[in-house]
């Protein structure tokens, strides 16, 4: 990007003299940013335009797909896909795609009706489809949707995610299926590092304890007993009953940090710490897990591994440690 | 492209048919029936989905265009009957109504996902999508004939329009001298009941489309324009349906600059237009009250 920029710059000073000098300065820029757009244009037009629901799809699909896919996400950073608002632009972004890719499962809500119906005329694929149905957990009649934080579910979702990619451009399948093995082999290598990390963990403290039960995957895949404070939709309440439980637990386990997600509000967290903490038990806020959104684009934490990393180190940090978290 | 024209048209539709609708409600002092009826509706769909076990959305529809109509009929009745003040017997209704609804949720439906926003109302950036598809799709033999939503809304819009002028002159005696009509052998009660009709289902047929706060954004505001503007029942609601238009237009663009929700743009320029109009009348009624003193 460099180089064109530089003998712009001599240009102008060599013609500083000269009355229209200004003048044609502005028309070479211009005419130098009409160039650049016009080769974005056609470097953009090479490549396969994937618009996908949550961040963590996006994450994937920019991973096996490389420069030769142009990703776009639906819900940015700390939107709760639940309370999720379509705007005019999502319009645009959703006709514009080659390919749409979502979660499924019903974390899309009614959205995921509008994309079954939309398959009949695009190409729209949930990354969810080929995890067999007993690998999932239930709630009721419904399968939990949370397949991000088991990184061996993951991986099929990225394998369903080579295998659209391969479909949809035959003409680069051998690129894809390079970078699908390389980075599905580093977010194997991340599992066994959780693992790990887990085990780290005294056994009896191996709780975790947070606002949603949106850590399900994370509890079975890793070994962890996991308590949410409100059920699986958002939407719903705790009685008094579910909080009474919940503190006779972290006092008989001798508990040291819960933890607050980044896209459900603290409020209740902070009472039940409030709560412990006046019967004489020593409780902290263990720090803030990212759950159903990635952090900001450009921070560590805003793309999956350094979602999933941030994750696995505030939990481990907060229930090992022997003296509380500030 | 075509989807931007699917969506100003669907959007022109639920706008003019709120209009229309809202011009008789103003009237009659009840413009809250929409958001009253908002709310009933989870009765409406708890009830159909305890009794068939089903989300599918006709069924849901059903459920809270008889709750809406429930809704709009019972309020009428308390405030005629009862003798209560209209908006406090559609406060009445309503809260009742909605009661019921959490209740039975809790009791009955507390494991899945059951309210207005995830089973009944629409978003009208995805209405090009939901499209109805006659014929055989494995095959490709049939057409597409446009989005679900716009069809839906242009039935209602066109009952909506040919009940007012097949009974205009019946509607404008019952809104302005009910006693004149009673005298002259209208059944009152009878076209009271008919225009809650139309109201119940213009505002369920409008949440599928559009989601809520559009529908009770247009029911109000268009109207209430105009409302301060015409000079006759024909003029309000020329004038509200144009109001409504404009409203659809500007919202548009201003969802497409700013990259926000459609149906919140709508609703704001509706709003926008109505401070505007307020002001107009005020610069007009200054410089009226200043011209006989300069003419003196």
């Amino acid at each position: 990007m460099r180089k064109p920029i530089q003998p712009l710059m001599t240009y102008s000073t060599i013609s500083h003299t000269t009355d229209s000098s200004s003048s044609r300065v502005l028309k070479n820029l211009f005419s130098f940013i009409g160039l650049c757009i016009l080769l974005l244009s056609f470097s953009a037009q090479a490549q396969l335009k994937v618009t996908t629901t949550t961040g963590m799809i996006a994450d994937l699909v920019q991973n096996i797909g490389g420069r030769y896919v142009e990703v776009t996400s639906l819900m940015g950073s700390g939107v709760d896909p639940h309370l999720y608002k379509a705007t005019q632009g999502d319009l645009r972004r959703l006709s514009r795609a080659d390919i749409i890719l979502y979660n499924g499962l019903h974390l899309e809500g009614k959205m995921q009706d509008i994309f079954e119906k939309m398959a009949r005329k695009k190409p729209v694929f949930a990354v969810s489809s080929l995890i067999p149905r007993t690998q999932l957990l239930q709630h009721g009649h419904f399968p939990d949707p949370h397949i991000w934080f088991d990184l061996s579910l993951w991986q099929q979702a990225g394998q369903r995610v080579l295998q659209i990619l391969q479909q949809q451009d035959p003409k680069n399948k051998q690129a894809y299926a390079d970078n699908a093995q390389l980075y599905l082999a580093e977010m194997q290598q991340l599992h066994q590092w959780i693992k790990t990390q887990v085990l780290s963990i005294p056994p009896a403290q191996r709780i975790l304890i947070t606002a949603h039960d949106a850590f399900g995957y994370f509890g079975r895949a890793y070994g962890m007993q996991v308590e949410g404070l409100q059920g699986i939709s958002t939407a719903s309440e705790f009685g008094l009953q579910d909080i009474k439980q919940l503190k006779d637990l972290i006092v008989k386990n001798n508990i040291k940090a819960v933890f607050v997600e980044s896209s459900v509000s603290p409020r209740f967290i902070q009472s039940l710490v409030a709560g412990v903490k006046a019967e004489g038990h020593n409780l902290s806020i263990g720090g803030e897990l990212y759950s159903d959104a990635m952090g900001q684009t450009g921070t560590p934490t805003g793309h999956y591994f350094g979602m999933v990393k941030h994750n696995v180190k505030t939990i481990v940090d907060a229930l090992k440690s022997t003296k509380p978290q500030p | 492209m075509t989807n931007d024209i699917w969506i100003i048209a669907t959007a022109a539709l639920v706008a003019a048919s709120c209009a229309l609708v809202g011009v008789f409600l103003i009237l009659r002092r009840q413009a809250l029936i929409g958001d009253a009826i908002s709310h009933s509706v989870l009765l409406g769909i708890v009830l159909a989905y305890l009794i068939t076990d089903s989300r599918a959305l006709p069924i849901m529809l059903g459920g809270a265009v008889i709750i809406g109509l429930l809704t709009a009929w019972l309020s009428d009745s308390l405030h005629r009957v009862g003798k209560l003040q209209s908006d406090a017997s559609i406060g009445i209704i309503f809260t009742l109504f909605f009661a019921i609804g959490v209740i039975l949720i809790s009791l009955y439906a507390g494991q899945i996902d059951l309210d207005q926003e995830c089973v009944l109302y629409g978003e009208i950036a995805f209405v090009p999508f939901d499209t109805i598809y006659i014929g055989n799709l494995a095959a490709e033999s049939g057409f597409d004939i446009g989005p679900r939503a716009f069809w839906g809304i242009g039935i209602v819009f066109t009952i909506v329009l040919s009940s007012i002028i097949i009974s205009f002159n019946r509607l404008k005696t019952i809104a302005f001298h009910p006693s004149l009509a009673l005298s002259l052998g209208i059944n009152v009660i009878f076209w009271h009941y008919f225009l809650m009709t139309l109201v119940s289902m213009t505002t369920v047929a409008s949440f599928d489309a559009v989601g809520a706060i559009l529908v009770v954004a247009l029911l109000v505001i268009p109207a209430s324009s105009a409302y301060l503007v015409a000079r006759s029942l024909k003029a309000m609601l020329w004038m509200a349906v144009g109001y409504s238009q404009l409203a659809v237009l500007i919202g548009y663009a201003l969802a497409f600059w700013l990259d926000s929700s459609i149906s919140a743009s709508i609703a704001v320029s509706a709003g926008l237009l109505l401070f505007v109009t307020i002001a107009w009348q005020q610069v007009q009624s200054q410089r009226r009250q200043r011209q006989p003193i300069d003419s003196l």
